[in-house]
């Protein structure tokens, strides 16, 4: 504590001198200033070097995948970033030899059906909690605490359950367990969200007569839109992202998602790397545009969660 | 304030309505929780191949295999040597660059952009961009480590029992670190700016501000991202598959890999379900302490 306090006078005293010493510099405090001057531009200078050299490493791989699926097969093997000559053929080879669409079409399918089920069970679940209590403190902590386990560890019993359903191998049975796994993500993320919501508003409403479920429709839901918004790309992508489910849970193209069709490609033994970088890239696309899009929105509803 | 006392007791959760929201929620935690944690119960006491379950009862005999089995508790050693210093790297890297970040006026936006773009990524597609820069023929690091004459022969590093696992934590730096620093950013933002300003005054007094200063009031918020970040480094499963297989030998074999492997391609679920509950418990064993440390800083700060 003694220390946050020196460090504040420090800066009032800095603040309050650089002021007079640049609009009067004696020789002593011009030498300094140029120092310190130096010593800053150099710091600045430093740094954006390094925020460079961070944002390198973050796009390097997906700027050689690009760089990959433009490369002949032999090019391929050369070990250069760049491809000697533009070899565009990859793109439509790769949507010839691995059936790209239809898993893209499977996963959209998987992701949008989930996420809405996620929001169908959080958003209510989610405000009766946070204003009512409902559920007592333990559900809330129970829901959380059900994220901490490993997916895995559902993934047996789940398996039999869809199988006994007749929903394994299916888009709706990969859909539902999709749709559950997300619900304590999406609780998290719209608690902060209807917390921020100054409760006053509600209570009008309700004088004015509208229900507990009216209040929610109509009032609630518009004004945490954001946050609904926000959430629900954060499960659409983190369904389309999904791997582990949708490997061992579908079994046919007419199911599989993206993420398992571009594994068991690249599982094949005589797997063209430009075609598999074009295929990849594809796939990542949606997200991507989505991800830029979408991304205010995004890093706030990533971000309200954990900041609290 | 009469219309407050008049309306207060409706915030109660006595009345239908609040039960009937939350009764979807907890009829989907019966099904994704409850039920699994009971079916893998029995389960594991049970001798059960995934065509054929509940074969026999063989008490705790799965338990005491999965013990004497040093191909799983090998790959749980490897689960946490896995999760906690990949997670420690992460999260002193990605604090670093937040806070080199909120001391840079313009293009924190653009950049804070693009470095969503790892974290969006599907992790087998991850895996796609690192196998092709690890690759021994046409890798960019094989070539990059030729041209500079830094080895003569091209290096298998997804092949090595040395490189592998090093290999599947740089991928996962890669995707995650980006979560770290717009955590990290954000928390940053909510520190009073007087003090930050105190804090980063410059350069060199800066870093001793900073680690007196601003870290301690960041305390319960950096326990709270190490906390996430570990609990999601154990769930890591898509790098393993798709960059190593688990291999080479079982070199990179994780516990969610090896359960995964013996209830999917060995198909000995009862087996299988007691190495679930072994993992699950040594996962819980790893995140309390942290959960309890948190919780100790924030009192202790707040």
């Amino acid at each position: 504590m003694m220390d946050s306090r020196e460090a504040r006078s420090s800066a009032a005293i800095t603040g309050s001198s650089a002021v007079p010493a640049r609009a009067l510099p004696s020789v002593a405090e011009h030498s300094a200033t140029a120092q310190t001057r130096a010593v800053r531009a150099l710091w600045i200078a430093g740094r954006w070097l390094l925020l460079a050299l961070v944002i390198g490493f973050f796009l390097l791989p997906i700027a050689f995948l690009a760089s990959t699926s433009l490369k002949t097969k032999d090019d391929v093997l050369s070990g250069n970033f760049l491809p000697a000559t533009i070899f565009w053929q990859n793109w439509p080879d790769a949507f010839r030899s691995i059936e790209l669409l239809l898993f893209m079409r499977n996963s959209v399918i998987a992701a949008g059906l989930s996420a809405l089920l996620t929001l169908l069970i959080a958003v209510p679940a989610t405000y009766a909690m946070v204003r009512f209590g409902a559920g007592g403190k333990h559900l809330y902590t129970f829901v959380l605490a059900s994220y901490t386990a490993p997916p895995v560890v559902a993934l047996v019993p789940l398996f039999f359950l869809l199988r006994r359903l007749n929903l394994i191998d299916s888009l709706i049975g990969l859909a539902l367990v999709y749709g559950l796994a997300n619900v304590p993500v999406a609780v998290w993320l719209l608690d902060s969200f209807i917390r921020q919501l100054p409760q006053a508003i509600e209570e009008a409403a309700w004088v004015d007569g509208a229900g507990i479920a009216g209040t929610l429709v109509r009032i609630v839901t518009p004004l945490i839109a954001p946050g609904i918004v926000a959430t629900g790309i954060i499960c659409l992508i983190l369904s389309y992202n999904e791997f582990l489910f949708a490997v061992t849970l579908t079994y046919r193209p007419e199911t599989q998602t993206l993420p398992v069709g571009i594994a068991l490609f690249q599982g094949d033994r005589l797997v063209n790397f430009g075609q598999m970088a074009a295929a990849s890239l594809t796939g990542m696309a949606p997200v991507y545009i989505v991800a830029l899009f979408f991304q205010r929105w995004l890093i706030r509803g990533l971000t309200t969660g954990a900041v609290k | 304030m009469v219309l407050r006392t008049a309306v207060a007791p409706r915030f109660s959760s006595r009345g239908l309505w609040p039960r009937l929201m939350v009764a979807p929620l907890i009829i989907g935690l019966t099904i994704f929780a409850v039920y699994p944690l009971i079916y893998l119960v029995f389960l594991s006491a049970s001798k059960s191949a995934l065509g054929r379950t509940f074969q026999a009862w063989v008490g705790l005999g799965n338990y005491r295999t999965a013990l004497e089995d040093t191909v799983f508790t090998q790959a749980l050693v490897r689960s946490v040597v896995f999760a906690v210093p990949v997670t420690a790297i992460e999260v002193l890297a990605g604090v670093g660059i937040a806070v080199l970040l909120s001391n840079t006026r313009r293009g924190g936006n653009v950049f804070r952009t693009l470095i969503l773009l790892p974290l969006m990524t599907p992790p087998i597609m991850v895996a796609t961009s690192w196998k092709l820069i690890f690759h021994p023929t046409g890798g960019l690091l094989n070539g990059v480590l030729q041209s500079l004459g830094l080895t003569d022969r091209p290096i298998s590093f997804l092949g090595s029992s040395r490189w592998a696992f090093p290999a599947i934590a740089v991928a996962d730096f890669w995707q995650w670190t980006p979560f770290v620093i717009l955590l990290a950013y954000a928390s940053l933002q909510t520190l009073p700016s007087e003090v930050q300003e105190a804090a980063l005054v410059d350069g060199a007094s800066g870093v001793r501000a900073f680690v007196s200063v601003t870290l301690p009031l960041l305390g319960p918020a950096l326990a709270a991202i190490f906390l996430l970040r570990v609990i999601l480094a154990f769930k890591v499963f898509d790098l393993v598959y798709s960059l190593t297989f688990g291999g080479p030998g079982f070199d990179t074999n994780i516990g969610t890999f090896q359960i995964f492997r013996m209830a999917f391609r060995q198909f000995d679920v009862g087996y299988a379900a007691a190495q679930t509950i072994v993992f699950g418990l040594l996962v819980g064993v790893v995140t309390l302490p942290i959960v309890i440390a948190r919780n100790a800083m924030i009192r202790h700060w707040t």
